[in-house]
C-alpha cells in the first residue's frame, strides 16, 4: 500500500512539473526558422543576443525550433492551416507570402528599417500593401565564370576566331568574347557554346554550362532572368498574363538551344542546385548562372579545389532591359495564433535593428543591407556588399511573384517548360498553356 | 456460454473497431466531404459543397492520367521483374542457402533501407561528376550514357526500384520453395521426373499462389511509388515522371487545389477497391 501511495506521489509530482514546463514553454517565443545551413547559425546568435539583453524578461525569451528542410514549406503550411501554436514567429519566404498571410498577422518594425534595408528589400516582405516579415537572408543570382579560361579566350586570335565562327553558325552573328561583366545573353551563350566539346572538340571543358532543367519551381527562379532582361513579366497593371510574349520565348529558345547543342550535361533535365555546383566545381564547365548561396563553397580551396582560385562572379547578363536578377526574401513574421504574441512582436521588432541586422550578418546570414550599413561590416563580409548592390540596381519580382498562388505558377511554368526543353511539347503549346493556367490562378 | 462468448467477443472487437473508426473512418469521411467541395488551406474548417466539380477536372485533366499511365506501368514492369529474378533468385540459389543461411541477410540489405535514401544514393551514384558509374564510364569508354534524361529516366527508376525490392520477392519465394516436402521431390524424381519437370510441373504449380501474393503485393507498391521517384527525378520534365501519388501531392501542396487532389485520392480509393473486390471474387470462385 505503502508502495503504491509512493508511486502515486511520485507520479503527481511528475505530472505537475511537466505543467509548471509546459507553461513556462508556452509563455517563451518559439521561432520556427529555416534549419541548416548559415542561416541556422546566425538565428541561434541573434537569439542568443536578444536573450542576453537586460530588458527581456523570463517569459519573453527566445527559444528556437528546427525541423527537416525537405517538405519544409508544406509542413509549415499544414501546422498554419491546423491554427498550431507551438511556434510564435515562423520563417516566410517572398514566393510563398501570400500563401501563408491569411494565417498571419502584420508587424511593426523598429523606426530605422526603412534605412537599414530600403524599400526594395522590404518589399520582399509585403502582401497587399502590409508588412508581413523582417527580411533576414536575400537570394539572388551571380554568373559564375572561370576567370582563367575567360583569359585565355580573350588572349588568343585563333580562339577568337574560332569563337565568331561557332556563333555565327549556332546564333546567326559573329560575335567576340567579352569580359563577362559586359556579357549579353547572346554572349553567355557563345560562350557556353565555344566551351562545349560537343560544338568545339578543342575545348578544355566537357561542357560551356550547366543549366537547372529539373521540374523544380527554383529553377524557373533561376531562367527567369532572361526573359525579365528582355522586358518580360507574368502580368501588365491591369492583371493582363503577359507570358505568351517574344520576351518569353526568347529566354525559352536560348535554353533549348544550349540543351539541344549539349552545351550543358546530358542529365540537367533532372539537376537543380546541388547537382549543378558539383558540375561547376569538378572544373568541367565554364559559365553558369546559379544563387549567390553557391559562391562560398564555390570560392573555397577545401570545397571546391579545382576552381576556387579561378571562379569569378559578375551580376547576370543584360537583355535589352538591362541587367536582371530575380530576387527574394527569407524573413521572420508573426504567427497569428501564436500563444505569446506580445513577446513575438518585440522580438520582430528587435529584429529589424541595425544591432540585430549586424549580428546576423556577422554570423553567416545574408541579409541585404542598404550601402550605408554595409559598410560597417564590409571587411568581414565582402560578399554582403555585392549583394545588397545587385539587389538595389538589378533586383525584380515579377508582377504577381507575391500573390497567394505564386507558387502555384512557378509549378505551372516549371512543368510547361520542362516540357518544352525536353522535346515534349512545341514552344507555342507551352506559352499557351502557360497563359491559361495562370490567367486562372492569378485572375 | 454463448453469451458470455458475445460479451468476450464484443470486448476483444471494440478496440480493434474504435481504432478503424477513428484512424480510417474518419479521414475517409472528411475526404469524401472535400471532394465535394470547394476547399482551400483557409477553408479546411469551413468547407462549401459545390458538387462533382472537381471529379470533373481530375478526370478532364491529362496530367492525371498521364500519371495513371505511369503508375500503371511502373507497377506492371517492376512488379514482373522482380518476381521473375526474385523466383530465380530463390530456386538457383537454393541449394546454396540449404547450407549455410547467412547470406540471406546480405540479399536482404536493400529492404532496410528507407526508398527515399535510396533515391537519394542514386542521384549521387548516377551523378556526372560526382557518381562512380559515369566516372568508370567515362573512363573505359569515353563516354557515359543519360541515365535520367528525358528517354532514360522511366527506365532508370524501374531499374532502381526492382534492385531494392527483389529481394522482397525473392524471400517470399525462398520460402515458399523450402516449404515444397522433399518427400513430393523425391516421389517425382523416383518417378523419373528430371530437374526441370520438377521444377516446372511440381514446384512452380505449388508455388503459383505465393507468386500472385508476390505479384500483387509487387504491383501495388509499384503503382503508388513516391519517394525514390520525387528524390530522383520530382515529377520529371513535363510532368514525365509523376505517379499517381506525385500527382496527388503535388496537386495538394504545390497547387494548393486541395479538392482536386483529394477527388483523385478517392477515384483512387474506389479504383483499388473494385479490383482487390475482383480478385477476392475471382479467388473464391476457384476455391469452390
Amino acid at each position: 500500500m505503502k508502495t503504491i501511495s509512493r508511486t502515486a506521489a511520485r507520479l503527481l509530482g511528475c505530472v505537475f512539473a511537466g505543467g509548471l514546463m509546459l507553461s513556462s514553454a508556452q509563455a517563451e517565443v518559439t521561432v520556427l526558422g529555416w534549419p541548416g545551413g548559415p542561416e541556422e547559425t546566425a538565428l541561434r546568435a541573434v537569439a542568443e543576443a536578444y536573450n542576453a539583453r537586460p530588458d527581456v524578461s523570463d517569459e519573453n525569451k527566445v527559444e528556437l525550433l528546427f525541423f527537416n528542410r525537405d517538405g519544409f514549406w508544406d509542413k509549415l503550411q499544414a501546422d498554419l492551416a491546423a491554427g498550431s501554436d507551438a511556434f510564435d514567429i515562423n520563417l516566410l519566404a517572398t514566393y510563398s507570402i501570400g500563401r501563408y498571410a491569411p494565417f498571419m498577422e502584420p508587424v511593426t518594425l523598429s523606426d530605422e528599417a526603412k534605412d537599414l534595408y530600403g524599400e526594395a528589400v522590404l518589399s520582399t516582405m509585403q502582401f497587399e500593401g502590409q508588412q508581413y516579415g523582417v527580411p533576414t537572408d536575400l537570394s539572388l543570382h551571380f554568373m559564375y565564370y572561370r576567370k582563367d579560361l575567360i583569359d585565355e579566350l580573350m588572349g588568343d586570335d585563333a580562339a577568337k576566331a574560332r569563337y565568331a565562327e561557332i556563333a555565327q553558325e549556332h546564333l546567326g552573328k559573329a560575335l567576340e568574347p567579352k569580359n563577362p561583366d559586359e556579357w549579353t545573353w547572346d554572349d553567355f551563350a557563345a560562350t557556353a557554346l565555344y566551351f562545349t566539346q560537343a560544338v568545339n572538340p578543342d575545348s578544355p571543358t566537357r561542357y560551356g554550362t550547366v543549366l537547372q532543367l529539373k521540374n523544380l519551381l527554383f529553377n524557373i527562379m533561376v531562367w527567369q532572368s532572361i526573359p525579365r532582361s528582355y522586358g518580360g513579366d507574368w502580368m501588365d497593371a491591369e492583371g493582363k498574363i503577359t507570358v505568351n510574349s517574344d520576351a518569353y520565348r526568347k529566354g525559352l529558345e536560348l535554353y533549348k538551344l544550349l540543351y539541344d547543342a549539349g552545351a550543358t550535361p546530358r542529365d540537367s533535365l533532372s539537376y537543380e542546385f546541388p547537382e549543378a555546383n558539383a558540375a561547376f566545381a569538378a572544373g568541367q564547365v565554364a559559365a553558369m548562372l546559379q544563387w549567390n548561396a553557391a559562391a562560398a563553397d564555390l570560392t573555397s580551396a577545401d570545397k571546391s579545389p579545382a576552381v576556387a582560385e579561378v571562379t569569378g562572379t559578375v551580376a547576370p547578363p543584360a537583355g535589352p532591359e538591362g541587367r536582371k536578377t530575380h530576387i527574394h526574401g527569407l524573413g521572420l513574421g508573426l504567427n497569428k495564433n501564436a500563444a505569446n504574441k506580445e513577446g513575438a512582436k518585440a522580438f520582430l521588432t528587435w529584429l529589424s535593428t541595425k544591432e540585430a541586422a549586424l549580428i546576423y550578418a556577422r554570423n553567416g546570414g545574408a541579409p541585404a543591407l542598404s550601402a550605408e550599413a554595409v559598410k560597417e561590416i564590409a571587411s568581414e563580409r565582402p560578399d554582403l556588399v555585392q549583394l545588397g548592390e545587385y539587389a538595389g540596381s538589378y533586383g525584380y519580382v515579377m508582377n504577381g511573384g507575391a500573390s497567394a498562388n505564386a507558387l502555384a505558377v512557378y509549378e505551372l511554368q516549371a512543368k510547361e517548360f520542362t516540357g518544352y526543353w525536353s522535346g515534349q511539347q512545341d514552344i507555342d503549346t507551352a506559352l499557351a498553356n502557360t497563359e491559361k493556367g495562370m490567367t486562372e490562378l492569378l485572375k | 456460454m454463448r453469451i458470455a462468448e458475445r460479451t468476450e467477443w464484443n470486448l476483444l472487437a471494440t478496440p480493434l473497431v474504435a481504432f478503424l473508426l477513428l484512424c480510417l473512418g474518419f479521414p475517409a469521411l472528411v475526404n469524401l466531404v472535400y471532394s465535394v467541395s470547394e476547399i482551400s488551406f483557409e477553408t479546411l474548417r469551413s468547407p462549401t459543397l459545390s458538387g462533382f466539380g472537381n471529379f470533373a477536372a481530375v478526370l478532364q485533366d491529362s496530367a492525371f492520367w498521364r500519371a495513371n499511365w505511369f503508375s500503371l506501368r511502373f507497377g506492371l514492369l517492376t512488379a514482373l521483374l522482380e518476381c521473375v529474378l526474385g523466383l530465380f533468385l530463390a530456386i538457383f540459389l537454393a541449394p546454396l542457402f540449404k547450407e549455410r543461411s547467412w547470406p540471406l541477410a546480405i540479399l536482404m540489405l536493400p529492404l532496410m533501407v528507407a526508398p527515399a535514401l535510396v533515391g537519394l544514393m542514386y542521384r549521387l551514384v548516377l551523378h556526372e561528376f560526382a557518381g562512380p558509374v559515369p566516372y568508370y564510364l567515362w573512363q573505359w569508354f569515353g563516354n557515359s550514357p543519360s541515365f535520367l534524361g528525358i528517354n532514360s529516366a522511366f527506365w532508370t527508376l524501374v531499374a532502381v526500384e526492382t534492385l531494392q525490392w527483389t529481394p522482397f520477392a525473392f524471400l517470399l519465394f525462398h520460402m515458399a520453395y523450402h516449404a515444397i516436402p522433399e518427400e513430393v521431390r523425391e516421389a517425382a524424381a523416383i518417378d523419373g521426373a528430371n530437374a526441370f519437370q520438377r521444377l516446372t510441373r511440381i514446384e512452380l504449380p505449388l508455388m503459383t499462389p505465393i507468386l500472385g501474393v508476390a505479384l500483387l503485393i509487387r504491383f501495388i507498391d509499384g503503382f503508388r511509388v513516391f519517394d525514390n521517384v520525387y528524390v530522383l527525378t520530382g515529377s520529371g520534365a513535363g510532368g514525365s515522371t509523376a505517379s499517381l501519388s506525385i500527382y496527388i501531392y503535388e496537386a495538394f501542396f504545390k497547387q494548393g487545389a486541395i479538392g482536386k487532389a483529394v477527388a483523385a485520392s478517392v477515384l483512387l480509393f474506389l479504383a483499388s477497391f473494385a479490383i482487390l473486390y475482383g480478385l477476392n471474387m475471382i479467388a473464391r470462385r476457384r476455391r469452390k
